[in-house]
């Protein structure tokens, strides 16, 4: 099946059942209506959550360029660890799919792989490219720091009990791998020998991570490590996308402002600062004064705003409390067609909804709230 | 609707046209002229202006995911009131417009990253737009040429592609060094073998060129060559002109091939020689990828290339993809007018465009962002309409640079006619487009008004009128209407057994449908998006 249904066809906006305003059930209309008498009142907008599809995101981009508001996304600090390093460094990185296929090394940090069962289950079978050809044995995965008790697949060694060792550790493997000395416990230094010794012996690692786990100095190390082992074979570093199409809404913010996510419009034109244009840090300190909460596909709840007005485009039966707003809107790819990231190959895909309902998405709810604004036409 | 642009100098070089006259416009058609008692709706008085039709680029890195990677890279590329080296999709179709262009194609989409390139694509307002789909280092090209399959299964495959990644046409980047890269092999030339696969370089490129040529595809197979920015890769590009044995192919961003290992530092310009055997080789044509002075950063779906040059990113900071196919690297980069290599890169450049006779052979492209952002495209027009000027930058560059290339003694300016005929008329030839680049009945109203300024790139950097099918859209460099343009594509027919072929292939590889690389209408957020290029018979 493909999405050949229209995303932005006409809605029934008088239907009462999925909008309410205060608790009680509206006619979508009137939710639009009053979140757009909210929006307008606002000084200072912010457009958080931004967990939806590629079009739901370039409306509530658009959106905030027309309001002069922020746009945050609910894992902006992983993802901005990230692009720290490389807005910062240098690295080198796969995806997913090519780690699957080709990687007969894998250095996996932290719970990265825990995270991601389709992975790890992937990672624990032998590369199955035909390219890699007579090379082709057995996965050979090595634990660095994953928490206790979930050390990698069998078969596998391990080295760190905690992410808190991760620093030294790194120091310690980049140092042993360019074969300058460290200064530590013997046994130490034996483990952290023959872990370079197997990393510089693979044809294709990948170093595997879960930004929201660790710091940025560390994954630029990470980086810096896997850089260093290019001098002799082939490495890259793998970071698992946060959920949420976090991926996606990054790509959207690129091409559309220059830049990812903690944008602002506020002064007339897109300006990303990733502290100043923190939403939590926006509404904790009052200098935002409306939030629009945008969570399609699992309905998380916003966190604390501090009694400021809150409209929530949400996925789920659930519904935030305390919200003045709420539009129910439908799970990108599942009740309707969507965009989005699709995490094992890294690409931007068209997804047919696997049930599909009759629902409004995001991109919907969103028009229909910029059509009751002035300088749109008209609802 | 009709309009009449009175009294410019028109010049049309498709139609033999050059001197003062009307241009009739019915609504997004331009009109022959309707006679006497024609009473226009609205009339523009151009006189002493010049009138071109609109501009097409062939070749620049406008969209994609390796694109956005290198916006996301270069946050403070945009915070200042400059115009970013990578700029975001709205204000790249702005830029263009305002300097007269109407077609540019982005040369470099990954059949798996197709859909975020048509997305961007489809946020660059005014213009039209198209792509180029890669391909010479997928595994299943390369399988394909490892088991002997047949012609038509490289050409079922190929307009498979072109059909599900909405493509214009095919290009080759490195064919087959980013699958070397993989088996951690460092340099590749035409004749080194993909590990593994067995196959050459060569055999990629010639079994993608007749493909190409055998769907009736009218732009040729688009080559980025093995080797690029080496001292003496000269002998690359010699090479694969010779190989292209007299069938259709375009070389793309040829300066960075353009060098040879003369004088005490190994590198010189070897321009001169190249341009000669383009000269004698009418099957092939090429874009310059001119280099400007100033900061800009190289985005390249070379990933070898890139790999290899990510130590001299400047500023200190660039990214490697080694992704599906191709993957590709992002490495900002200076090029500096009192450096030794930047000269001769930047004369080469030059040389070419004056020593390639035929204006319809050679392209005005500076491979943007890689050799220079395109906003740098006025004062390389200025350059090679001006003799005088080339002599002042000349005089301002290290002498031992200039003495490794025959720039100074070359004394050719180009007219505003082979400007017309390398910019509009010959790049719509190139690609099949038959109703743009020109401005005779049936055309697309897709027209360029100038001031005719000695100063050419005071003149070619703000348009005094742009109209885009029959709409004003630029008028004095401003933007004054916002539109939204289509993608062009071409769909060969093919033998439907590829698709599902492709689509087992695909389930085994990605674990997905064959289904997420397909770009269709409804992904993309304006209707009737593509615009089908007719393929030649």
């Amino acid at each position: 099946m493909t999405p050949e249904r229209r995303r932005d066809a006409p809605l029934e906006g008088g239907a009462v059942g999925h909008a309410w305003i205060d608790g009680n059930p509206v006619a979508l209309d009137a939710a639009a209506a009053e979140a757009a008498r909210l929006l307008r009142a606002a000084r200072l907008p912010v457009i958080a959550g931004l967990g939806t599809d590629i079009a739901g995101a370039r409306a509530a981009i658009a959106l905030a360029q027309q309001l002069g508001g922020v746009v945050d996304h609910m894992h902006s600090d992983a993802l901005l660890r990230d692009l720290a390093v490389m807005r910062e460094a240098g690295a080198i990185m796969t995806t997913p799919n090519e780690a699957r296929l080709r990687a007969d090394t894998v250095l996996a940090i932290g719970s990265a792989l825990q995270l991601w069962p389709e992975l790890q289950q992937n990672l624990q079978r032998p590369p199955p490219a035909p390219e890699i050809g007579s090379e082709r044995g057995e996965r050979r995965v090595f634990g660095l720091c994953a928490p206790r008790g979930q050390t990698a697949a069998a078969g596998s060694r391990a080295i760190g009990r905690g992410l808190d060792e991760l620093p030294a550790l790194l120091a310690g493997l980049r140092a042993r791998v360019a074969g300058r000395p460290v200064h530590s416990a013997p046994a130490l230094r034996r483990s952290l020998d023959a872990l370079a010794a197997d990393l510089q012996a693979a044809r294709f690692g990948i170093a595997v991570w879960w930004s929201a786990e660790l710091d940025a100095l560390a994954i630029e190390m990470l980086c810096a490590l896997v850089d260093d082992l290019n001098a002799r074979t082939r490495f890259a570093g793998l970071a698992v996308a946060p959920p949420d199409n976090a991926a996606g809404v990054v790509q959207v913010c690129g091409w559309t402002t220059g830049f990812p996510p903690r944008t602002s419009f506020g002064r007339g034109r897109a300006e990303h600062d990733p502290w100043r244009h923190d939403a939590r840090r926006l509404i904790a300190s009052r200098e935002a004064d409306c939030v629009l909460w945008i969570s399609a596909y699992e309905a998380a709840a916003p966190g604390p705003t501090g009694g400021l007005p809150l409209i929530a485009l949400t996925g789920a039966d659930r519904r935030p409390t305390g919200a003045r707003v709420v539009i129910q809107v439908g799970r990108p790819g599942l009740d309707h067609d969507a965009v989005e990231h699709v995490p094992m190959t890294g690409t931007l895909a068209a997804v047919a909804a696997r049930a599909p309902r009759d629902t409004v998405s995001v991109a919907q709810a969103i028009a229909r709230i910029a059509s009751c604004l002035p300088g749109t036409p008209a609802c | 609707m009709l309009t009449r642009i009175a009294g410019g100098h028109v010049i049309d070089p498709a139609n033999r046209r050059d001197g003062v006259g009307d241009i009739w416009i019915r609504d997004q058609r331009i009109v022959d002229p309707p006679g006497d008692g024609a009473r226009p709706d609205a009339t523009y008085d151009v006189a002493g202006k010049i009138v071109l039709a609109g501009a097409i680029d062939i070749h620049s890195h406008i969209a994609g995911s390796h694109v956005n990677a290198a916006r996301l890279l270069l946050p403070e590329s945009h915070a200042g009131a400059e115009v970013s080296c990578v700029p975001p999709s709205f204000a790249t179709g702005c830029r263009y417009a305002a300097m007269g262009y109407t077609l540019v194609v982005e040369p470099a989409v990954a059949p798996t990253y197709a859909t975020q390139a048509h997305l961007e694509l489809a946020d660059i307002p005014i213009i039209d737009k198209a792509t180029l789909a890669v391909l010479g280092n997928d595994d299943f090209l390369l399988d394909l040429l490892r088991r002997r399959e047949s012609a038509a299964a490289v050409r079922d495959y190929v307009a498979w592609t072109l059909a599900t990644a909405r493509s214009l046409g095919i290009k080759v980047i490195n064919a087959g060094g980013a699958a070397a890269l993989k088996a951690n092999v460092r340099a590749f030339s035409l004749d080194d073998l993909v590990p593994y696969y067995g196959v050459s370089s060569r055999a990629i490129v010639e079994a993608l060129q007749h493909a190409v040529h055998e769907l009736g595809v009218p732009h040729p197979l688009h080559v980025h060559c093995n080797n690029l920015g080496l001292a003496g890769n000269v002998d690359t590009a010699l090479a694969t002109i010779a190989a292209a044995e007299g069938l259709p192919l375009h070389l793309a961003h040829l300066q960075f091939y353009g060098y040879g290992k003369d004088g005490p530092r190994g590198f010189s310009s070897a321009a001169a020689p190249l341009a000669e055997a383009v000269n004698g080789a009418r099957n092939v044509t090429i874009d310059v990828g001119q280099v400007m002075f100033g900061p800009t950063v190289t985005i390249s779906s070379d990933v070898l290339r890139q790999f290899n040059a990510r130590h001299g990113a400047n500023p200190r900071k660039w990214l490697i993809q080694d992704g599906d196919g191709n993957g590709g690297g992002v490495v900002p980069y200076r090029y500096r007018a009192d450096d030794f290599y930047n000269a001769v890169q930047w004369a080469a450049g030059l040389e070419l465009f004056l020593l390639i006779g035929d204006p319809a052979q050679v392209f005005f492209t500076t491979d943007h962002p890689n050799g220079a952002p395109f906003t740098s495209y006025p004062d390389l027009f200025a350059l090679l309409m001006d003799r005088d000027l080339r002599e002042q930058w000349i005089a301002t560059s290290p002498p031992e640079a200039m003495a490794m290339t025959t720039l100074k003694s070359i004394r050719r300016e180009y007219s505003l006619s082979e400007i017309a005929t390398m910019t509009r008329a010959a790049p719509a030839r190139l690609l099949g487009v038959r109703d743009r680049g020109h401005l005779g009945g049936g055309a697309r109203a897709d027209i360029a008004i100038y001031s005719d300024d000695r100063d050419r790139a005071k003149m070619f950097r703000a348009a005094h009128l742009v109209f885009k099918d029959g709409e004003p859209v630029v008028r004095d460099g401003e933007i004054v209407r916002i539109r939204w343009g289509r993608a062009l594509d071409v769909r060969p027919d093919h033998d439907g057994a590829i698709a599902r072929r492709m689509n087992d292939y695909c389930g085994e590889r990605y674990g997905l449908a064959s289904s997420f690389m397909r770009v269709p209408d409804s992904a993309l957020p304006r209707p009737d998006p593509f615009e089908c290029v007719p393929c030649v018979q």
